[in-house]
């Protein structure tokens, strides 16, 4: 019953997981949030996780993108092993190698448009490298509204403007969780086709965390948690194929 | 409801912390000060109950003259006593006579300050049931070269009977030989005061007039009462005399100390009740927030069935226990820092009597009620806007705070500052009775209009303060300038507290500067001579006549014009008169004559400064009756009037020296300052003159010899150590200020969880983060600080132009002085971030990307 042992050197990985287990408690109210996860997102590849309530799915992001710490394993960010930062060291990983997209709250409401996408830049003391800014927010159409306050944007704009804040950057992996949990389907489907844009005319890497299976099946890859452990994975997934799955796990 | 109402309290009772304190140092304040004063004034009444314990009747003279320290009397005789000695009841009758000396150490230095308790030369009694004296060592003095001292002064100077003793008198420096030491009761002395007995014949001759007494001190035999005996006695007293009971005596000393008392009493209470002021603020600002943090929470409650009105009184409840919690806490801290500072005083050397610890109960309950009604009309407003919460704000997003339209609020606050601008002004230049409590009031409302307009203005000058942030300082200077700008009402709240401490700061920094100019400006315009003696003794321990003299009989001297003053009514009011050689004063200090000529005022004339005559209708050769309380009426003729620079003491009059001999006692002969002309006024003269001068003047108990450069900082010194009380007393105010910045941080950054969460997320270090909000914060404490020097530089004008009349012709700014406190400010702010800033950095960044 060994888990199957990856060695820790050059892969095709934009990150990866070795034997990552994380805990909450402990003795009788223990509970695995994570159970011995090891797995490769590929570079320039669209992974989805889905899985039921509690199965682990944010978490595992969150732990990947160095948002929250784990009980034991190893994470890998590109060659780098999280365990071995400090909190600034992650802080700047963060900034630069990594890109989010949250569900809701995704922007800073006293900044404009323009500044929420430069913003790690800005905090990095780096200027935007102006082609590249140009052809992100061409991508996501938001030529018009750069000036404006997050509060004068609808949902979809404010989500548009994540997603190019997330790409500004060009960081090494981006991470989406439930990007369109809180938009209506048309708006969704925008947001999901940007992100699958990133990812087939730039080589993004994009991890996605999501319930949706329409949502889902966008991605290249669809992986299964279910109890903090991985129980499954489709490649090219339909929607049809991963609602088939997901019924599997009420029964 | 009241289970969610205590709920609520104990979920939030972090977020309440600010209001805790402000209520608290509030109110300690307040309880303190009144406890302090009260157990002060409680022990003063006792030490005048036991000093005229056993004074049944007095008989005393009912011609008097009110003077700041209390009526002063005409002296009598005791002619009466053999008459009074008749009267059934009596027991014994004798004169007393009282005045003041100073009792020197060895090195011929009075042994306690000016400042310090009286020093009071008293006669021996030589009745036993009057005499509250008994000796402990030696006998009673007698002739005039023999003095008791009290225990206390015997013990602090070290004397023993058979020592020599100096006492400095109106003659001068005198020698005494002690022949007794003697206690007052069991006490060693009155209450802290320096007693000097002699026999009645020496006391009259060191502090009185030969013959006269202050009052006669009479005991009743055994059952009479104190009202009966003073009947029985009033029937066979002269007229002009009258008698009163020894209860009536006591109560009036003891009146006229509290008074004294009470002045001090209000001056404190003063402060307290401004840092109360400042306090409202920040309690009205964590309601505020609390409330707009609570909408969802109050609307849930709303929409499923609570009522307006419960909603209101859950936060009024909250209010109330907060407040009466906190208040009941202030008084705690009050009573200790009453008792902190008793202790104080005592090691410091304000020997007073000993001070138990008084607590009234009035203090206590005026204290709860004040802190507690403060804490609810400031959380009055914040629950009518819980109350007004919809039902249907549970389902949105969360709320705002919302701020009245700009305009009903631009012009609401710009009627309050007219309004306090003419209540100012009518205040200050209208010459009402009522003039202070209007200007007070119109202080108060002025500030209240900044504070209504506050959040119309707070977000420009944001912008405008935090434009080299967001230009040069990235985006966490970004950040800090558009956090300070966006909530606008929270910004303006927070800066108004600090805004009214800075504001008084900048007040009575400008009044004061503008006083120290003023004066200097005068000294300098007007004293022609180079040197100054001054005195800090007054009254019979001032500068002996002969010191002028002997300064006018040195070689280097030109002129030496002394000034020398005393109450008398002159005209019909009473006025402190001033007398001088006018022949020499005018070569010394530089007059115009408006009319007539000063220099050449005769015996029979008195001078009048210009305001005098112009308020008044004074033309010269008008005939002036003037009464000098121990000395007589006289009928002068106005020679002159002049106008003058110089910050001459008094009320305006000025007359002769030998007509002011002539008019009041030798004891009273003394002066209060000597201006000196030298022959050679160069900078050499000037220094090779003042050995010869220090000889004389050094001999000179409690005398100083002052250069004109040495007078002026003299003077600036008395201004500045006010200033440095008052700063004290404000630092209370601007400390609680402070605390309402802190708690505006603390409360920002919990509603901010969020918003952090992301940006720490999107990698901003926790360096990054602190700096934001420490900018923030020093952006907010220099509104307040900036709009707070702007209206004290105003008030400061304004009172500055006021007191035009008074010799304040100068309106100066301590800019020094302001940058500084501009500095402190934003230091300030820095340091009210630090913990808010830390805690922001801890936050953790999950709590943000986790959906709810």
């Amino acid at each position: 019953m060994n888990a199957p042992l990856v060695p820790p050197t050059m892969t095709d990985a934009a990150a990866r997981t070795v034997n990552l287990s994380k805990v909450y408690g402990s003795g009788e109210t223990e509970v695995k949030a994570l159970d011995d996860v090891t797995i490769d997102f590929e570079r320039g590849r669209f992974t989805a996780i889905m899985g039921p309530s509690g199965s682990g799915k944010s978490t595992l992001m969150h732990c990947v993108a160095g948002l929250d710490t784990i009980t034991t394993g190893q994470i890998f960010v590109g060659d780098i092993d999280l365990g071995t930062l400090n909190e600034r060291q992650l802080t700047r990983l963060r900034r630069d190698t990594i890109g989010f997209i949250f569900q809701a709250f995704n922007l800073i409401p006293t900044l404009d448009a323009l500044e929420n996408i430069t913003l790690p830049m800005d905090l990095a003391g780096r200027s935007a490298d102006k082609e590249w800014l140009d052809t992100i927010v061409a991508t996501v159409g938001l030529g018009d509204r750069l000036s404006h306050r997050p509060s004068e944007l609808s949902g979809g704009q404010q989500q548009r403007v994540a997603v190019a804040r997330a790409l500004a950057s060009r960081p090494a992996i981006v991470f989406a969780d439930e990007p369109t949990g809180n938009l209506d389907s048309r708006a969704g489907t925008e947001i999901l086709q940007f992100m699958r844009t990133a990812v087939d005319t730039f080589g993004q890497s994009i991890v996605m965390v999501t319930h949706d299976p329409t949502a889902a099946s966008y991605a290249d890859r669809v992986v299964f948690l279910a109890d903090g452990r991985i129980v499954d994975e489709i490649q090219s997934p339909t929607a049809e194929a991963v609602l088939d799955r997901l019924k599997r796990f009420g029964a | 409801m009241l289970k969610v109402t205590l709920r609520g309290l104990m979920a939030h009772k972090v977020r309440l912390i600010a209001t805790a304190i402000a209520v608290i140092l509030g109110v300690a304040f307040m309880t303190g000060t009144q406890v302090l004063t009260s157990s002060i004034s409680a022990s003063f009444d006792k030490v005048f109950a036991d000093v005229y314990a056993s004074i049944d009747v007095v008989v005393r003279s009912d011609t008097k003259i009110e003077t700041p320290f209390g009526a002063e009397r005409t002296r009598m005789t005791d002619e009466v006593v053999p008459a009074i000695e008749d009267v059934p009841g009596v027991a014994a009758a004798e004169g007393q006579v009282v005045g003041q000396i100073r009792v020197l150490d060895r090195n011929n230095e009075p042994l306690v300050a000016t400042q310090g308790p009286p020093n009071f030369a008293l006669n021996w009694l030589t009745a036993p049931q009057l005499n509250g004296w008994s000796l402990v060592e030696g006998s009673a003095p007698m002739g005039p070269d023999q003095v008791v001292l009290d225990a206390k002064t015997a013990k602090d100077g070290s004397y023993a009977v058979g020592d020599n003793v100096s006492v400095l008198v109106t003659g001068g420096v005198q020698q005494f030989q002690v022949v007794g030491i003697a206690k007052f009761g069991k006490l060693e002395t009155w209450g802290g005061a320096q007693a000097a007995l002699f026999d009645t014949a020496t006391t009259q001759a060191l502090v009185g007039e030969p013959g006269k007494f202050d009052w006669i001190s009479i005991a009743g035999k055994e059952g009479v009462s104190q009202a009966e005996l003073r009947n029985e006695v009033s029937l066979v007293i002269p007229a002009g005399t009258e008698a009163i009971t020894g209860k009536e005596f006591t109560a009036e000393s003891q009146d006229a100390f509290q008074k004294i008392i009470g002045v001090f009493n209000t001056f404190l209470l003063a402060f307290a009740l401004i840092a109360l002021f400042v306090g409202s603020f920040v309690i009205y600002n964590t309601f505020s927030i609390i409330v707009a943090q609570r909408t969802r929470e109050l609307a849930l409650l709303r929409a499923i069935g609570a009522s307006r009105g419960q909603v209101l009184r859950s936060v009024i409840l909250e209010a109330f226990t907060v407040g009466f919690a906190a208040s009941v806490v202030g008084v705690g801290f009050g009573i200790l820092l009453a008792i902190g500072l008793n202790n104080l005083m005592k090691s410091v050397g304000f020997s007073g009597p000993d001070t138990p610890i008084i607590i009234p109960m009035s203090a206590v309950i005026s204290s709860v009620v004040v802190g507690t009604v403060i804490t609810l009309l400031s959380a009055v407003f914040p629950a009518r806007r819980a109350a007004t919460i919809a039902p249907v704000a549970a389902m949105r997003d969360v709320a705002v705070e919302s701020v009245l339209t700009s305009r009903r609020r631009l012009s609401a606050g710009l009627v309050l500052l007219a309004g306090g601008a003419i209540a100012l002004w009518f205040g200050l230049f209208g010459n009402l009775d009522s003039g202070l409590q209007l200007v007070g009031l119109g202080a108060f409302t002025v500030f209240i209009g900044m504070t209504v307009i506050g959040p119309v203005t707070a977000p420009h000058m944001a912008r405008f303060l935090g434009w080299p942030l967001a230009r040069f300082g990235g985006v966490n200077g970004r950040l800090a300038r558009e956090n300070a700008m966006r909530n606008p009402k929270r910004t303006a709240t927070t800066a108004s507290a600090l805004m009214i401490g800075v504001g008084l700061v900048g007040f009575i920094a400008v009044t004061a500067q503008s006083i120290k100019v003023s004066t200097v400006e005068a000294i300098d315009q007007s004293v022609s001579g180079q040197y100054v003696v001054t005195s800090d003794g007054f009254g019979s321990t001032a500068l002996p006549a002969d010191v002028a003299i002997q300064i006018r009989a040195l070689p280097e001297v030109e002129t030496a014009a002394g000034l020398r003053g005393t109450f008398a009514t002159v005209d019909g009011s009473n006025k402190i008169v001033i007398a001088a050689n006018p022949k020499d004063l005018v070569k010394v200090i530089d007059f115009t004559d408006v009319d007539g000529s000063l220099a050449d005022l005769t015996v029979n004339g008195i001078a009048a400064s210009k305001t005098l005559a112009a308020d008044k209708n004074l033309v010269i050769g008008q005939e002036i009756d003037a009464t000098f309380l121990q000395g007589g009426s006289t009928t002068l003729i106005l020679e002159a009037i002049y106008d003058t620079q110089f910050p001459i003491q008094g009320g305006g009059w000025l007359i002769t020296t030998e007509e002011f001999n002539r008019l009041v006692p030798p004891a009273q002969q003394t002066d209060s300052s000597i201006y000196i002309e030298l022959k050679d006024s160069s900078k050499a003269g000037i220094e090779a003159a003042r050995p010869s001068l220090e000889a004389i003047v050094d001999a000179v108990p409690g005398a100083n010899l002052q250069n004109l450069d040495e007078f002026k900082q003299a003077q600036t010194d008395q201004a500045n150590q006010f200033l440095a009380i008052v700063y004290v007393l404000l630092a209370l105010a601007l400390v609680i200020a402070i605390v309402g910045v802190i708690n505006t941080l603390l409360l920002s950054v919990y509603e901010r969880t969020r918003e952090i969460g992301l940006l720490r997320a999107v990698g901003m270090s926790r360096r990054q983060l602190r700096s934001s909000i420490r900018w923030e914060s020093v952006i907010i404490s220099l509104i307040g600080t900036l709009v707070g020097l702007a209206i004290g530089l105003v008030f400061g004008w304004a009172l500055v132009k006021a007191l035009a009349d008074e010799g304040i012709t100068a309106f100066a700014i301590p800019w020094a002085q302001l940058v500084i406190v501009v500095l402190l400010a934003a230091l300030a702010g820095v340091g009210a971030a630090l913990y808010p800033a830390w805690r922001a950095g801890r936050l953790d960044v999950l709590r943000a990307v986790s959906s709810e």
